[in-house]
């Protein structure tokens, strides 16, 4: 056997396990899901094997059966969700962005030792740092009592159940995914490269939007997709913080498939979710070939 | 010329009377000190009292081991190091509490820190961009520096696809685009190899006849300051050790460190008396001024065969080692009394061999004494 066909055939070995992995657990289902959201509902859950296309017309726009009727309030979740995801990843991109420049020209001992602590929450279970949010923010929680200890309120406000709640819990979960693509293009930033603006007349305000902010985009692109992704499916942060008020679209579709158990139909939302997440990474991918690769 | 031309009552020049007026030096640093803090909590010294300047459009090299403190020196004067005491002008002006980006002066950076999310051309017109330049103007200047820099027509090239010479040549456009007053160099050749760093050599060095300013240019190989350079200042130590022109420094070196820097050497102890210095093996010679101890430098290629001119110093020994170059032989030779001499001999077919007896003659004016003694 030539060096050629056994690296062609040791290569061939490595990747089935992975791709028969991804095959079973990923595509599959996903196919599935895209099957059954053109099925028709079953009366006591599941499924009969009828095309159905009322699903998405419930979402959209054009149902207007006696059972099966549009209704706006789904596409309004829908827009809320990108929009509270939309936040979040906007939040983390603002406190990660001078975390990663900081940490990134520390002392090498000193930096491994932050990005330890930056790893840190996910050892410790989400739905108890959810829930010590919930202390946090009730109205009779730290937050609370700290603004009227201090005189700026008189009485409790409302955080819990609201947006704000919501994005500052998503903040706090996914800051990480944001920082951890940021911190790596930034610390492949040469330091020379900013003195070079600065000795060429740059302020420091036109050294970080001509040089220090393009040479990071990369970055923060991924650090916004990898972000935005599970913020706009995510339905555990909106269920504990958001409460029945602010719902998003990660909550519905779990609700069709385990309380209303229409299948089809948290199918069909399921695949808006998936429509828009595509969209993105199309953006991004073309935005990422446009980039000088260094 | 050309205003001679179309106004008939000019005769000379418009400013050529102002020349003879006195113009402040393009640069002068007096009594600059800098310490640095290490991690482990001692200082070190990186400037210590440090006065140095630039007389005219001169090409003058710094020159030193790492560590001596010349790159310090260097970014100080672009304004990334504040400095502890002492005072920077520029052209008369005080600059020392000014923040780099308002600084006259430009930096070639030994990494080049090219931008490397911009294609060449926004590179080079970096400094016009920040200035407000129009389009027009930005474009033209852009040309006419790749033109200098021998790169014509890669302005739409990104830095990923340049070679390494042609990166540095791009980082030299960029830092002379904005026409700066002084051009500052650290150690830019040091990632080209030998024939490119050679040719880059000879171009710097015409380039600054060209443009007619100032250059400032650190390095720590010294062929590549000899070359160069109009005047050499070698630092260590955080001080300027000497400051000459190439042949001065080469011929007539100040200390032993610069004897020992500059190129290769024999240093032998000397002994003084009655105004003669005497060699451990007992030949003298007579010394210019009154030294009261010394030492004498002998340049290898000052050694010959034969001798040349009256009394001079002649060594006997055996030869213990040759080396050849090319043109010439590289000899070391042991000489009771006086130890080792490193000799350059040209390869005439007739050099004696390892083992070989084996006399070297140097003429009296080729003997220069340093008033220190080495430890």
């Amino acid at each position: 056997m030539s060096l050629r066909t056994r690296r062609t055939w040791s290569l061939l070995g490595l990747l089935t396990a992975p791709s028969a992995f991804l095959l079973c657990f990923f595509l599959c289902p996903l196919v599935l899901m895209l099957i059954y959201s053109f099925l028709t509902p079953g009366l006591y859950g599941g499924v009969e094997w009828e095309f159905f296309h009322l699903n998405y017309g419930r979402i959209l726009g054009w149902a207007d059966t006696k059972y099966e009727r549009f209704d706006p309030v789904f596409l309004i979740i829908f827009l809320r969700s990108l929009r509270l995801a939309a936040l979040t990843v906007l939040t983390c991109l603002v406190i990660s962005y001078p975390a990663a420049f900081w940490i990134s020209r520390m002392p090498p001992a000193r930096r491994n030792f932050a990005l330890f602590l930056v790893t840190l929450p996910f050892f410790v279970s989400l739905i108890v740092r959810l829930f010590a949010w919930v202390l946090i923010l009730r109205p009779t929680g730290f937050l609370n009592q700290g603004l009227m200890g201090v005189g700026l309120t008189s009485e409790p406000l409302e955080f819990l159940y609201t947006d704000f709640a919501v994005v500052v819990g998503m903040t706090y979960v996914f800051i990480p995914f944001t920082f951890l693509p940021l911190y790596a293009s930034i610390e492949k930033l040469d330091t020379a490269q900013i003195e070079a603006s600065f000795d060429l007349g740059a302020t420091r305000v036109q050294t970080f939007g001509k040089v220090i902010l393009p040479a990071t985009l990369p970055g923060i692109a991924a650090g916004a997709v990898i972000t935005f992704i599970p913020a706009l499916g995510n339905f555990i942060v909106p269920s504990v913080l958001g409460g029945a008020k602010v719902v998003m679209i990660g909550n519905l579709i779990e609700q069709q498939f385990l309380s209303a158990r229409n299948w089809p139909f948290g199918s069909a939302l399921a695949m808006l979710v998936m429509a828009a997440v595509l969209v993105l990474l199309i953006v991004q991918l073309r935005l990422a070939r446009r980039q000088d690769v260094p | 010329m050309y205003r001679a031309m179309i106004g008939p009552g000019h005769s000379a020049c418009p400013g050529s009377s102002s020349e003879s007026t006195l113009m402040p030096a393009p640069l002068e640093i007096t009594a600059a000190s800098k310490s640095f803090r290490t991690p482990e909590g001692g200082t070190i010294t990186a400037l210590d009292d440090v006065s140095f300047g630039l007389d005219g459009a001169e090409f003058v090299t710094l020159l030193g081991p790492s560590g001596c403190g010349k790159t310090t020196l260097l970014r100080t004067i672009s304004g990334f190091e504040a400095l502890d005491h002492g005072t920077i002008r520029l052209e008369g002006q005080d600059v020392t509490d000014w923040p780099s980006h308002k600084r006259p002066v430009n930096t070639v950076f030994q990494s080049y820190a090219l931008f490397t999310h911009m294609p060449v051309s926004r590179n080079v017109g970096y400094a016009l961009e920040i200035a407000g330049a129009d389009k027009a103007t930005i474009r033209r200047r852009v040309g006419e520096m790749l033109e200098l820099v021998g790169l014509a027509g890669l302005e739409n090239r990104r830095i990923s696809q340049l070679s390494g010479g042609q990166k540095q040549r791009v980082a030299l456009a960029r830092a002379l685009a904005g026409r700066p007053k002084l051009l500052l160099l650290d150690e830019p050749l040091s990632a080209l190899d030998k024939n490119l760093r050679q040719k880059m050599q000879h171009e710097l060095k015409s380039l600054q006849r060209e443009l007619g300013i100032g250059f400032i240019f650190v390095t720590h190989d010294q062929g590549e300051a000899l070359t160069m350079s109009d005047r050499i200042a070698v630092l260590a130590h955080g001080r300027i050790q000497q400051l000459g022109t190439p042949q001065a420094l080469y011929r007539r070196p100040a200390n032993l460190f610069t004897a020992d820097f500059l190129g290769d050497s024999n240093l032998i102890p000397l002994v003084v008396a009655e105004g003669r210095g005497i060699l451990p093996d007992g030949q003298s010679f007579t010394l210019n001024g009154a030294p009261r101890a010394g030492t004498l430098m002998l340049r290898p290629e000052d050694l010959t065969r034969t001798r040349r001119g009256e009394a001079g110093l002649t060594f006997k020994g055996v030869v213990a080692a040759r080396y050849y170059s090319g043109k010439d032989f590289q000899i070391e030779l042991d000489c009771p009394g006086t130890g080792r001499l490193l000799a350059v001999l040209r390869d005439d077919g007739a050099v004696p061999d390892t083992g070989a007896e084996l006399t070297l003659h140097s003429a009296t004016d080729a003997l220069h004494v340093i008033e220190e003694v080495q430890p």
